[in-house]
C-alpha cells in the first residue's frame, strides 16, 4: 500500500460463487489514472503531426541554389531530401510552429505545397475506452499494469488478441449472451445500452434482476461492456447484447434447481450463450440435464472450473459445457504459488473436464454504480476463474455473430483448436490445467493464412 | 446462373446457329461430303496466361485468379469462312487471397497454383473477306476443371486441413478484325464481350470440426480488346501471338498469347 491514496476493497464471494478477488482503488479517478495511461499520452497532447517537421517541394523551375537559399532564409534544416517525389523534409526552428511555417512557405511562390509531417500508425483497431490501456487481458503490451498500489507486471502480448480479432468482427446486436449471476447494474454508463431485455430475478422472482453484489456486473462487464464509447472499459463483444438472468444471491450463493430456472428461461428468451461463472464440487443429472437441453438448442455454454486447485467443479466439468481455466498477466495457468502475494491467494482448478483458459487474475471490470461510494469509481479489478470464463464467453458470441450456422459443439471447438498452447513447454498438447490452451481471437475469428501440407506429418 | 451468363451462352448459340444456316447451303450430298471432307484442319499448340480480377462474395470482394494453360486444338474449316476449334489441355491456376469465411475456421488461400485440366470449343464465322480487311465473328467457351489439392491449417492445436476444388469458366463472344494487306503477317484487333465465372469448393477437416463452402467467383470485367498478329512462317506453319487487355472499374486485367499452327490442307 502507498498510503490512504490507495484502498482496496475486496469483493469476497463464498464458496459457491466462485471467489472473484477485487481491488477497488479508492483513488481510481482519471487524474491518477492517467499516471499509468503512458499510451494515451499521444492522444491526450492532440498533436496529428510532428511538432518541429515539415514537408515541401519546390517548382521544378526553382534551381537548387535557390532551393538552399530559401531553406536558409526560414532558419530550417533538411534531414532528408526523399527522392523519386523531390520533397524535402525540414527540421525547423524551435520557436516557430509548424502551422507559422506553412504558411510563410505558402507564400512563396517558388513553393509548389507544403505540409505537416503527419504521425501515422498501424491500421489496428484499438477501442477509445479509457481504461483499456490497463486491460492486460485483450491486450498486454507488457510492463506494468492495475492499481499503482499493487503493480502487476504482465508479458507482452500475453493477452487473448482481442484487438486483432476485433478487425475481422464486434459482433451482431442480435446475438444474447445471458449472464446467470447475481444480476446486472442497469444504471451503469458501460453497461446500460447493452441489455437485451430486463431479464429475470429468480432469487426474488420478479423482472427485476438488479444486482447486489456486484460479481455479476463484473462478468456482463468483461463479456460486453459498452465498447468504444470513450469511457470505461472494453468488452470482448463489442456489440453482442447481455440478457441479465439472477440466480445467485447477494451472498454469493444458488443451488441447482434456481440454475435451471435460469438456464432454461435463457433458451426461452434466445440466448445464444449463457455464462455460468460458479459451479460446485457435487454432479447433478438434473444440471446436466438442463446444461445439454441448451447445448441441444445450440447455445453454448461456457462455465468457471473453479478456483481451489481441485479437481474441476460442476457444471463446467460437464461434456456439453466448455470448461474454462485461468492465467495471469504472463500466460501462466494461476496458482497458488504465482497468487502468493494476492490478498486471497487462489488457484485455477484442473482435469480432464478443462477445456481452454482465459485470462482471470486482475482482470479490471465494471462495479455496480449502486455499490459504489464516490471517490470510487464505478471499475474494479478482480480475480478468478469467474472472470476468465466471460472472455470465452465474449468470444463464442463473436464467433456465434459472423458464423450463425455453427451449432454450439463447432464453436466450442473452434475455440479449443485455436488457442494458444502457452504451456507448450511443459504440457504440449491438450494438458489437464489449461486444456487446449488459453484462447487467441485472433485465430477464431480473422481468416488463417493455409500452407501447403508438411510431408513429414 | 446470372443474366449475363445466359445472354452469353445464348449469344454462342445463335451465333454457331447463325453459322450454319447463313453459310451456302450445299446440297445435302455436298454437305455430308463436306463434313467428312473438311476444307481444312489445323493443329495447335498454344500457351497462354492472364491474371483476371474476380469478386466474390456478392462482389464484395476481390482477388486475382492468375491461370496459365498449355493447350492443343485443332481447328476444323467445316465449310468455306466457318470453323470450329476443339481445346484440350493443362492448366495451372492461382486465386490468391480467396478467402473462406463460412468454414468452421476462416482460411485464406495463399498464392499457390492449382493444376486442372481445359476443355474448350470455338465457333468462328468469316463475315467479310476484301483485299485488304477480314472480319470474322466467334463465339468461345473454356472450362477449366481444378485437381483436388489439400492444405494445412497451421498453428491449431491440433492437426487440420483443408482441400480445395476450383472450377471456371470462360466465354467471349465477339468480332476480330485482321488487315490481309501483308502476305505473311497478319496484325488483327479482336473486340469481345469476355465473362468469366466459376466457383472454389473448400472442404474443412479439424478432427470431428468439418465444414464445406461454395465460393462463386465472376470476373470484373466483361470486355476485352486484344491485339495480335498471325505470322506465316511456311505455306503449312504459322505463329500467332496476342495481348489482350480486360478494363474493369479500378484497373485493367491482361492476358497473353502465343500459338503455334499447323495446317493440313
Amino acid at each position: 500500500m502507498k498510503g490512504k491514496k490507495f484502498i482496496f476493497a475486496v469483493v469476497l464471494v463464498p464458496f459457491f460463487l466462485f471467489s472473484c478477488q477485487s481491488s477497488r482503488d479508492s483513488s481510481f479517478n482519471q487524474k491518477n489514472f492517467i499516471l499509468v495511461n503512458v499510451a494515451n499520452t499521444y492522444s491526450s497532447r492532440g498533436m496529428q503531426y510532428v511538432s518541429d517537421q515539415v514537408l515541401v517541394k519546390f517548382k521544378p523551375s526553382v534551381t537548387e541554389e535557390m532551393r538552399e537559399a530559401a531553406i536558409a532564409s526560414y532558419q530550417s534544416t533538411t534531414l532528408k531530401r526523399i527522392s523519386g517525389i523531390d520533397v524535402y523534409h525540414l527540421q525547423i526552428p524551435e520557436d516557430v510552429s509548424v502551422e507559422e511555417m506553412l504558411y510563410l512557405l505558402e507564400q512563396n511562390p517558388d513553393v509548389e505545397y507544403a505540409e505537416p509531417n503527419y504521425f501515422r500508425r498501424i491500421a489496428q483497431v484499438t477501442p477509445n475506452d479509457q481504461y483499456f490501456v490497463d486491460q492486460y487481458a485483450l491486450y498486454n503490451p507488457g510492463g506494468v499494469f492495475g492499481p499503482p498500489s499493487s503493480p502487476q507486471s504482465g508479458t507482452n502480448r500475453a493477452d487473448i488478441k482481442a484487438r486483432e480479432g476485433w478487425e475481422e468482427t464486434w459482433g451482431s446486436d442480435s446475438v444474447i449472451i445471458a449472464i446467470l449471476d447475481t444480476g446486472a447494474d442497469f444504471n451503469h454508463p458501460d453497461l446500460d445500452d447493452k441489455l437485451f431485455s430486463n431479464g429475470y430475478d429468480f432469487i426474488n422472482d420478479d423482472p427485476d434482476p438488479t444486482d447486489d453484489h456486484g460479481h455479476g456486473t463484473i462478468v456482463a462487464g468483461i463479456a460486453a461492456a459498452e465498447t468504444n464509447n470513450g469511457e470505461g472499459i472494453a468488452g470482448v463483444a463489442w456489440n453482442c447484447k447481455i440478457l441479465p438472468i439472477k440466480i445467485v444471491d447477494n451472498t454469493g450463493w444458488s443451488d441447482v434447481s434456481t440454475e435451471i430456472d435460469g438456464i432454461n428461461w435463457a433458451i426461452l428468451n434466445g440466448a445464444d450463450v449463457i455464462n455460468l461463472s460458479l459451479g460446485g464440487p457435487g454432479v447433478s443429472q438434473s444440471e446436466q440435464d438442463a446444461i445439454r437441453a441448451a447445448y441441444n438448442n445450440g447455445v453454448v455454454v461456457v462455465a468457471a472450473a473453479g478456483n481451489d486447485g481441485v479437481a474441476t467443479y460442476y457444471p463446467a466439468a460437464y461434456p456439453e459445457c466448455m470448461a474454462v481455466a485461468a492465467t495471469n498477466s504472463s500466460d501462466e495457468r494461476v496458482t497458488f504459488l504465482n497468487t502468493a502475494t494476492d490478498p486471497l491467494p487462489w488457484e485455477s482448478n484442473y482435469g480432464s473436464e478443462i477445456d481452454v483458459a482465459a485470462p482471470g487474475d486482475w482482470v479490471l471490470s465494471l462495479y455496480p454504480t449502486s455499490l459504489t461510494t464516490p471517490p470510487f469509481l464505478p471499475y474494479t479489478w478482480a480475480s478468478g476463474t469467474s472472470l476468465s470464463t466471460p472472455h470465452v464467453a465474449g468470444l463464442a458470441a463473436l464467433i456465434r455473430s459472423i458464423k450463425p450456422e455453427l451449432s454450439a459443439e463447432d464453436i466450442m471447438d473452434v475455440i479449443r483448436y485455436t488457442a494458444d498452447d502457452v504451456n507448450s513447454t511443459n504440457y504440449a498438447g491438450r494438458d489437464d490445467f489449461i486444456g487446449y490452451g488459453r484462447i487467441n481471437m485472433e485465430r477464431a475469428l480473422v481468416p488463417i493464412i493455409i500452407s501447403a501440407l508438411n510431408p513429414h506429418k | 446462373m446470372k443474366k449475363v451468363e445466359i445472354f452469353l451462352l445464348s449469344a454462342l448459340l445463335v451465333l454457331t446457329l447463325t453459322c450454319f444456316s447463313s453459310a451456302q447451303e450445299p446440297e445435302p450430298q455436298e454437305q455430308e461430303q463436306k463434313l467428312f471432307n473438311a476444307v481444312s484442319i489445323s493443329p495447335g499448340l498454344g500457351f497462354e496466361y492472364f491474371s483476371r480480377t474476380i469478386g466474390w462474395d456478392d462482389d464484395e470482394y476481390t482477388s486475382k485468379l492468375k491461370s496459365l494453360f498449355l493447350t492443343l486444338d485443332a481447328e476444323v474449316e467445316l465449310q468455306r469462312g466457318i470453323y470450329v476449334r476443339a481445346v484440350l489441355g493443362f492448366s495451372s491456376s492461382s486465386y490468391e487471397a480467396l478467402v473462406f469465411r463460412e468454414l468452421p475456421v476462416s482460411v485464406q488461400l495463399p498464392e499457390d497454383y492449382i493444376k486442372g485440366f481445359i476443355l474448350g470449343a470455338e465457333v468462328r464465322k468469316k463475315l467479310i473477306h476484301s483485299e485488304s480487311l477480314r472480319v470474322d465473328a466467334f463465339g468461345q467457351f473454356y472450362y477449366c476443371y481444378g485437381i483436388k489439392k489439400e492444405w494445412e491449417v497451421p498453428d491449431l492445436t491440433v492437426e487440420g486441413t483443408v482441400e480445395g476444388r476450383p472450377t471456371w469458366m470462360r466465354a467471349p463472344v465477339g468480332l476480330i478484325f485482321t488487315y490481309t494487306g501483308y502476305e505473311t503477317f497478319f496484325p488483327y484487333i479482336n473486340l469481345n464481350f469476355n465473362k468469366l465465372w466459376g466457383k472454389f469448393n473448400m472442404d474443412e477437416i479439424i478432427q470431428d470440426l468439418t465444414g464445406r463452402e461454395e465460393k462463386k467467383i465472376s470476373g470484373e470485367s466483361s470486355f476485352c480488346i486484344s491485339l495480335g498478329f498471325t505470322f506465316k512462317l511456311t505455306e503449312s506453319i504459322s505463329f500467332k501471338s496476342e495481348a489482350s487487355f480486360m478494363p474493369y472499374k479500378e484497373g485493367t486485367d491482361f492476358g497473353i498469347l502465343v500459338k503455334a499452327i499447323y495446317s493440313l490442307d
